[in-house]
């Protein structure tokens, strides 16, 4: 009986081996994102600068010197929309932020790479950052809860969360 | 000279204005260039060959504990109770290797009790190729952890609550435990996942203290171990709604391995459920674990031992609380309270041990100064003596991960 359940295995394992495989899910395009935030009208993309100062500020989010010192963005009206990356574990997570009067009314994950932890893309984790704020120390003004065996994709969105209000905290002030 | 300036400028703002793209424009060209440069530059590197390429793809991670154990209170009749213990239980180094986006290499290299002279060990605890096919289906094949219980598979110190690793899955789960074998894994449905395979199992002979350690010493990690028989695991956990974890997990397998002095299967079956809910402050966890040992009788008689049961079983449940946060760091408080009972049903042909009935109290709290390094303290208080250990203990601990 074992022997057959390992035969049966092997043969599934030899299957999948032999069709190629990717990791790699794309769940929204960047189009299809803003597409959907700003109903089909997306607007031109604006620039935010970083300077010496609110890199080292950056650094301090994100644990690490920023990607880049240009920060493409959208803004119609009081909110804005923000593509970010950021590594949960091996790989980037490319996830969407939408910012309204300094608080997160939408969070999607656009691509995910890692091999585990995609539970972060299920609306009922992503929902939790709704209505969040940062704080003067720059953290978030509500605890996420986690999802176990996602931790590091879990603290990568939230630090992604952290930066796209402080980009627009950041563009407000401009 | 300054007239000669101004007009250059003047007609240089004239040209800029009659071209049809702005300086703004240009900017956002080069950085679309600039971004698929990036792209392309970190596949290059992660495609190199040499010193370069294996450092892009491999990774290195550990962790580590550092206990102190203060034995107190009574211990049976006729025992003189253990002296005090510092130990560095656990020196742990990972590193993985990524072939190709969908081929990798995990292993756990251990050091328990920092040396081999006196009761350490060199363990590999986990040696596998993970072949990531797509969220609903992943394999893989090699020394892996068995996935039970909470603790196996997830047993870095700054994860888990108080000094030591808790008794249940100790004692009925036996923790650490690592078979070698294959396993699919996966998503079923959104919030569903899976695990099952196929793996070396334990050996019957080596069913040795069992009214205090249950199953553990049976454990053959993979060293030259027996495999005459083998073992099918199964798992299904339920972590839809943020902070949620239920589940239930399986082990079954012929512990036997064709021994001719036995000459009986000794089928063991694990078996637990588990749930984890971590809300707001709170982080609440329960576990129920059971097992079965079938030919318990045979196996005492052939291998003569007198503590082998049929039926054992334990249970805890555990709230902390985070008080205190500031950034980065983190203060909670935590109590635990664990029942067991090694020897629940027994063969008639051996005499129960008081002292496989038991259970604890622990109180304590986990600080961590980042998220990745813990300090712990906790008091245990049990209902009767842990052997020459006492039944009161007082530990600290430290613990790292990366």
């Amino acid at each position: 009986m074992v022997k057959n359940t390992i035969a049966t295995l092997a043969c599934v394992l030899l299957l999948m081996i032999s069709s190629s495989a990717q990791a790699i899910q794309q769940y929204l395009t960047s189009e299809q994102f803003l597409a959907e935030v700003y109903s089909n009208e997306p607007s031109k993309p604006q620039a935010l600068w970083l300077n010496k100062e609110t890199a080292k500020q950056v650094e301090k989010i994100l644990g690490h010197a920023p990607n880049q010192m240009r920060q493409r963005y959208w803004k119609i009206g009081n909110s804005s929309a923000w593509i970010l990356e950021e590594i949960g574990k091996e790989e980037p997570i490319t996830a969407g932020f939408v910012v309204a009067d300094g608080k997160i009314a939408q969070a999607r994950i656009l691509t995910y790479r890692e091999s585990r932890g995609w539970e972060v893309r299920y609306p009922a984790f992503l929902k939790q950052f709704q209505g969040v704020q940062l704080q003067a120390d720059d953290y978030l003004n509500q605890h996420i809860d986690g999802i176990s065996g996602a931790t590091l994709s879990v603290n990568a969105m939230v630090r992604m969360a952290r930066l796209a209000l402080y980009f627009d905290k950041l563009s407000r002030a401009e | 000279m300054q007239k000669k300036l101004l007009s250059l400028i003047i007609l240089s703002m004239l040209s800029g204005h009659a071209m049809a793209t702005s300086i703004e424009d240009k900017i956002d060209m080069l950085q679309d260039e600039i971004d698929q440069l990036k792209v392309k530059a970190a596949y290059a590197e992660k495609n190199k060959g040499g010193i370069e390429g294996f450092a892009n793809n491999t990774t290195v991670g550990g962790y580590g504990e550092l206990h102190y154990n203060n034995f107190s209170g009574d211990v049976p009749v006729g025992q003189t109770r253990a002296k005090d213990e510092i130990d560095f239980h656990r020196f742990v180094l990972f590193f993985g290797h990524r072939f190709n986006d969908w081929i990798s290499f995990k292993s756990e290299l251990e050091l328990e009790h920092s040396n081999t002279e006196n009761e350490g060990q060199v363990e590999l605890e986990q040696a596998y190729l993970d072949f990531n096919f797509s969220e609903k289906l992943n394999a893989k094949a090699g020394i892996f952890l068995i996935p039970v219980g909470l603790i196996n598979e997830t047993h870095e110190p700054p994860t888990f609550y108080g000094v030591e690793r808790n008794t249940i899955e100790t004692r009925i789960l036996p923790s650490t435990w690592w078979e070698a074998g294959v396993s699919l894994y996966g998503e079923l449905a959104p919030g569903w996942k899976y695990q099952a395979g196929v793996t070396s199992s334990l050996a019957a002979e080596h069913f040795e203290d069992f009214s205090t350690k249950g199953v553990r010493e049976a454990r053959r990690n993979v060293s030259e171990a027996p495999a005459e028989n083998f073992g099918v695991h199964g798992r299904l956990d339920y972590s839809g709604m943020p902070g949620l974890t239920v589940g239930t997990s399986v082990f079954s397998g012929n512990t036997g391995q064709d021994n001719d002095t036995l000459n009986a299967d000794a089928r063991l079956t694990l078996w637990d459920i588990h749930g984890r809910y971590s809300v707001d402050k709170f982080d609440l966890r329960a576990l129920y674990a059971q097992g079965h040992l079938s030919d318990a009788d045979k196996i005492n008689t052939a291998f003569g031992f007198d503590e082998v049961a049929s039926r054992f079983y334990g249970w805890y449940m555990e709230a902390a609380y985070h008080i205190w946060k500031n950034g980065e760091q983190d203060f909670a408080p935590f109590v635990r309270y664990e029942k067991w009972n090694t020897q629940a049903d027994t063969p008639n042909n051996i005499v129960r041990n008081d002292a496989s009935e038991n259970d604890i109290w622990t109180v304590g709290a986990n600080y961590w100064p980042h998220p990745q390094v813990v300090l712990k303290a906790d008091y245990q208080k049990f209902d009767k003596p842990d052997g020459d250990k006492g039944d009161k203990r007082f530990n600290l601990g430290l613990g790292y991960m990366f």
